[in-house]
């Protein structure tokens, strides 16, 4: 691969992985969440 | 006499049996040293990191003397020693040796300083606004892979030009991580444009802010409702996301696990560790990390041809990061009509300091508008996305031809 097509393809990956982590962090806070609201219910 | 003279102040006569361009560079660098002390003095440039880097500068490239043999050296720290037997005689003599070997050439300090940036990061100002802190911390990373690209096409090899090029990232523990892992050979110069470009930012991003956004939009307040999460969602989810990218990213484990530690730490509530990571081992790591720095600024190391290569390509990174983080700032602000675009500064994952800067721009034009805890956000994100970033470079480096 050269140089040029690297960088897309590690800009991409790299703006995938930190989408997919920030898809986890919103997943698990709102399971939480919904959890606690239910406890207090 | 004059050799009388020489032995006498061997830290004034070594500059004349010296090579004349080491001894310049010398003479420069004493001067320099004394312009970031007193800039970070005055709070121009960062304090932390300025003020013992410049009297580590002045002292490694005053406090020259004649050593064995005719040699001429400091008793500072060598940091090209490599033999086994010759770094455990050279521990006894240079004060810095133990220091460098045993924290800052492992990247142990960065792990430290890592400890104590968690411990002072709110992770839950990241679910204020969860995807616009991610979209403009992608963006704001802009400037490593564009850099990657030039380094290239100037010549560096691939591993060099990925080192330098994480300077884009701003965050400094995370260059001196890959550039020991990708250029060890150059690793001391990186480490040292890194943080003096990082130190720069505070006083170079507002005038980049001022040219991509303006005064109008630079004013504007942004609605913004921080979402109650229990300490125990937060902590839950720390140790999750810190699971998950060390399972992503174990070449950047190390880095990653002291981050969530400290954020782990300051969830759970753990007083007296909170403490020591966020008052003494950060301060204490960030005054060992200034001087080491400093004291690494001897004329012989960075007279490198690399080094004018590395400067340029440095300040190319963060100057192309801070751009793509304002085009992600005004990309956000397109879409949801409820964003300030100099959030986007905020998402290059300098702590706190690109996080301060945003607040301080807004506030100048408007004094009653809070942003902090957005741009807190969106810097938290940054630091995640600049691990994920050096992560890939190590990881799929060698598919580069």
């Amino acid at each position: 691969m050269d140089v040029v097509k690297y960088a897309f393809f590690s800009y991409g990956l790299t703006a995938v992985i930190s989408l997919l982590v920030m898809g986890v962090i919103v997943v698990i806070s709102k399971a939480l969440s919904n959890t606690e609201e239910q406890k207090e219910m | 006499m004059l050799e009388t003279v020489i032995q006498l102040f061997p830290g004034i006569g070594s500059l004349f049996v010296q090579d004349t361009t080491i001894a310049f560079a010398r003479v420069f660098l004493i001067l320099f040293g004394f312009a970031l002390a007193y800039f970070g003095f005055t709070r121009t440039l960062e304090p932390l990191i300025m003020v013992p880097m410049g009297i580590g500068m002045i002292a490694i490239n005053s406090g020259v003397l004649f050593l064995q043999a005719g040699n001429i050296g400091t008793i500072f720290l060598d940091p090209l020693v490599e033999q086994p037997d010759v770094l455990v005689n050279i521990m006894q003599v240079n004060f810095l040796q133990p220091i460098y070997n045993f924290m800052f050439s492992n990247g142990l300090i960065a792990c430290l300083v890592f400890f104590g940036i968690g411990s002072m990061s709110e992770i839950g100002f990241i679910l204020a606004r969860p995807w616009s802190c991610m979209t403009v911390a992608i963006f704001a990373e802009m400037g490593t892979f564009v850099t990657l690209v030039i380094g290239a096409k100037m010549g560096l090899p691939i591993g060099e030009a990925a080192a330098v090029a994480t300077i884009g990232g701003a965050d400094g523990p995370m260059v001196l991580f890959t550039s020991l892992m990708l250029a060890p050979k150059l690793f001391v110069p990186i480490s040292i444009i890194a943080y003096l470009y990082l130190s720069l930012t505070y006083a170079g991003y507002p005038y980049i802010i001022r040219l991509l956004v303006p005064q109008k939009y630079r004013a504007m307040d942004v609605e913004v409702e921080i979402p109650q999460v229990s300490k125990k969602a937060k902590f839950i989810f720390t140790i999750s996301i810190c699971a998950l990218l060390c399972l992503l990213l174990p070449v950047a484990a190390p880095l990653i696990m002291s981050f969530f530690l400290g954020v782990a730490i300051k969830e759970a509530e753990i007083n007296p560790y909170q403490e020591l990571l966020e008052n003494t081992l950060l301060y204490a790591s960030t005054l060992f990390l200034g001087l080491l720095l400093g004291t690494l600024c001897e004329a012989q190391t960075l007279l490198n041809p690399k080094v004018a290569i590395l400067l340029v390509l440095g300040i190319t990174a963060l100057a192309i990061s801070a751009v793509g983080g304002l085009l992600g700032g005004w990309l956000v602000y397109f879409v949801t009509k409820n964003y300030n675009p100099v959030l986007g500064i905020a998402g290059v994952s300098c702590v706190p300091t690109t996080a301060k800067l945003a607040q301080y721009a807004v506030e100048e034009e408007n004094p009653f508008a809070m942003v902090l805890p957005l741009a807190m956000g969106a810097n938290i994100c940054g630091v995640i996305v600049s691990a994920i970033a050096t992560g890939v470079f190590v990881s799929t480096l060698f598919l580069v031809k």
